[in-house]
């Protein structure tokens, strides 16, 4: 079918320029201008060599963003893997209502983070939120606090907001899980495993291509995580919740320092690749193409 | 243990709603009663706050933005990623591998990291604060995602009925047209659904690619609520209903299809 070279390439046109515009130029800016001061849209660009780095390894302010990083995607490629994974078991047996509990799971992940951000934001609110009204009632009045804005809880909460939601990750599960067949289960009956051990033997094993592909989404999601943290504190109090997305947000749009935090995307971008490619290794992930 | 687990995915899918229902209740009490008994139900149902958001924000004009730019950048991300699906399942060419590869890499890049780049090409191209930047920034982003979706979709359509086509003297465009397109119209769907709502909820780049009333979307609209109106906690959650309901509704009508293309989406990266 020679004739249709051409059209092949009219066909895929449009989707190559939108991902060289948008794209490509982009990553590649961002990793050219890492190297370089570049202050403002007027200012002058100087090739600094790794000076940015050197800069973001005394920055206390960098330091804090990329430790929280670090724990909460380590928090979320574990204890949210694991909820959305255990969900996913318990309501594959299908029994009554678990359509219903499957929807009401996957809500928060439908939404705008920016509303789920508001949301929480009220419901950790000192004066009217949820969880204070709810201690209130209880008389447990000690522990009624500004949740978001208290050093103390400030981090906890904000992790709050997204490590229990893992709806996308119960999705995939099960959809792995109606693909085992069935005649590996037959096999454990005739064994007499009870339930867990059908789940904890014969599920689980069969499910280790799709844990890791999630820890991967889980992991990398953190690494875009704004706005629930933009929209309830910003970071504060202080930095207590800081995270390299914010800060590389509050360097590059709030204060024009271009070079520098293109340096934060570099490093974003270059954490994302290591962390597939730990995972895979780790999961051993059969490729598919 | 049967009841154990039954009590744990119970309690979580609770959790994941009452922020929701929260929220619905409130919007629908006087401001004087959610601060004096913010548990108890409304003593009579008010929907003024509906009334007032509208009017306390811009909100009317940033819902029809944000149904223009989401509806057109669907229609765009659908027939570009369609039409690079079609590409590169049903024919060999010195392209296809690399562009899926790309696209696969593409899929988990951490988005937020090219904010500044996006920002100044939007600026270079004399787009910023206007619909069509986040139309192209939305249709750019998400295109991975629905290429993999559509792509996972024409996988499983036999090739023998365009063969067909092309036997009776079909041409490439017309094959495309007349068999592809009808054949491939509910991935097309699952892929328009899911962008659809991607665009709507789109925060950080709205916020960085517009300033003005005339571009900013819906999802803007809570940022000028937490800034300005902070003491209106009535309009306020009323504001958030009318912001999150058309992605509930959405997804409640079409579950089935979005859970096949978010695991179709999701699995090939």
């Amino acid at each position: 079918m020679k004739k249709n070279t051409l059209w092949l390439y009219l066909f895929t046109a449009p989707l190559i320029i939108f991902f060289v515009v948008f794209l490509l130029a982009p990553v590649i800016i961002v990793f050219c201008s890492s190297f370089m001061e570049w202050k403002g849209f007027s200012g002058e660009i100087s090739f600094i060599g790794f000076d940015n780095y050197i800069a973001a390894m005394k920055d206390a302010e960098f330091i804090v963003s990329f430790k929280h990083t670090i724990i909460w995607i380590v928090l979320q490629s574990t204890v949210h893997v694991a909820i959305g994974v255990s969900f996913a078991i318990i309501i594959s047996r299908k029994f009554k209502g678990w359509k219903v509990l499957r929807t009401a799971f996957m809500i928060p992940n439908m939404i705008s983070a920016s509303a789920l951000g508001f949301i929480f934001l009220m419901i950790f609110n000192g004066q009217i939120g949820l969880v204070n009204s709810v201690l209130h009632k209880l008389h447990l009045d000690q522990f009624v606090r500004n949740w978001l804005f208290d050093p103390n809880t400030a981090f906890v909460t904000v992790t709050l907001t997204w490590l229990l939601f893992a709806g996308l990750i119960m999705l995939l599960v099960l959809t792995e899980i109606g693909t085992i067949p069935s005649s590996l289960y037959e096999a454990a009956d005739l064994d007499g495993a009870s339930q867990w051990q059908k789940d904890l033997f014969v599920t689980l094993p069969q499910l280790r291509n799709v844990i890791g592909t999630c820890m991967i989404i889980a992991a990398t999601s953190k690494l875009k995580e704004f706005e629930l943290i933009y929209l309830t504190t910003k970071g504060g109090p202080g930095t207590e919740t800081m995270s390299l997305p914010l800060y590389l947000y509050n360097t590059s749009i709030v204060q024009n320092n271009f070079g520098y935090s293109n340096m934060i995307g570099t490093v974003l971008i270059a954490l994302g690749l290591v962390l597939i490619y730990i995972i895979n290794k780790v999961f051993k992930i059969a490729s598919d193409e | 243990m049967k009841i154990k687990g039954y009590s744990y995915v119970t309690s979580i899918a609770l959790i994941s709603i009452i922020p929701f229902l929260w929220v619905v209740m409130l919007s629908l009490k006087t401001n004087e009663e959610i601060i004096n008994s913010p548990l108890a139900l409304p003593a009579k149902l008010v929907f003024e706050g509906y009334g007032n958001a509208l009017e306390i924000a811009p909100l009317g004009q940033y819902l029809i933005n944000s149904v223009i730019i989401a509806v057109i950048s669907t229609a765009l991300n659908v027939l570009i990623s369609s039409m690079a699906a079609y590409a590169t399942t049903r024919f060999d060419f010195k392209l296809r591998k690399p562009i899926v590869v790309i696209m696969s890499i593409s899929l988990l890049l951490p988005i937020t990291a090219l904010i500044m780049p996006v920002y100044s090409i939007v600026r270079f191209l004399d787009l910023y604060d206007t619909k069509t930047a986040l139309i192209l920034v939305y249709t750019a982003l998400d295109l991975p995602m629905s290429f993999f979706i559509l792509r996972a979709f024409f996988l499983t359509i036999p090739k023998e009925l365009e063969e067909a086509a092309y036997i009776d003297g079909a041409s490439f465009m017309q094959s495309y047209r007349r068999v592809i397109l009808p054949l491939t119209s509910p991935g097309m769907i699952t892929a328009g659904i899911l962008h659809f709502i991607f665009c709507w909820n789109e925060f950080l780049y709205a916020l960085s690619l517009t300033a003005s009333h005339n571009a900013r979307t819906v999802p803007l609209a809570l940022n000028y609520f937490t800034s300005q109106f902070a003491f209106d906690y009535n309009a306020m959650f009323s504001a958030v209903i009318m912001m999150i309901f058309p992605s509930v509704l959405l997804f409640i009508i079409f579950q089935e299809k979005i859970i096949e293309g978010l695991t179709a989406g999701a699995v090939k990266g």
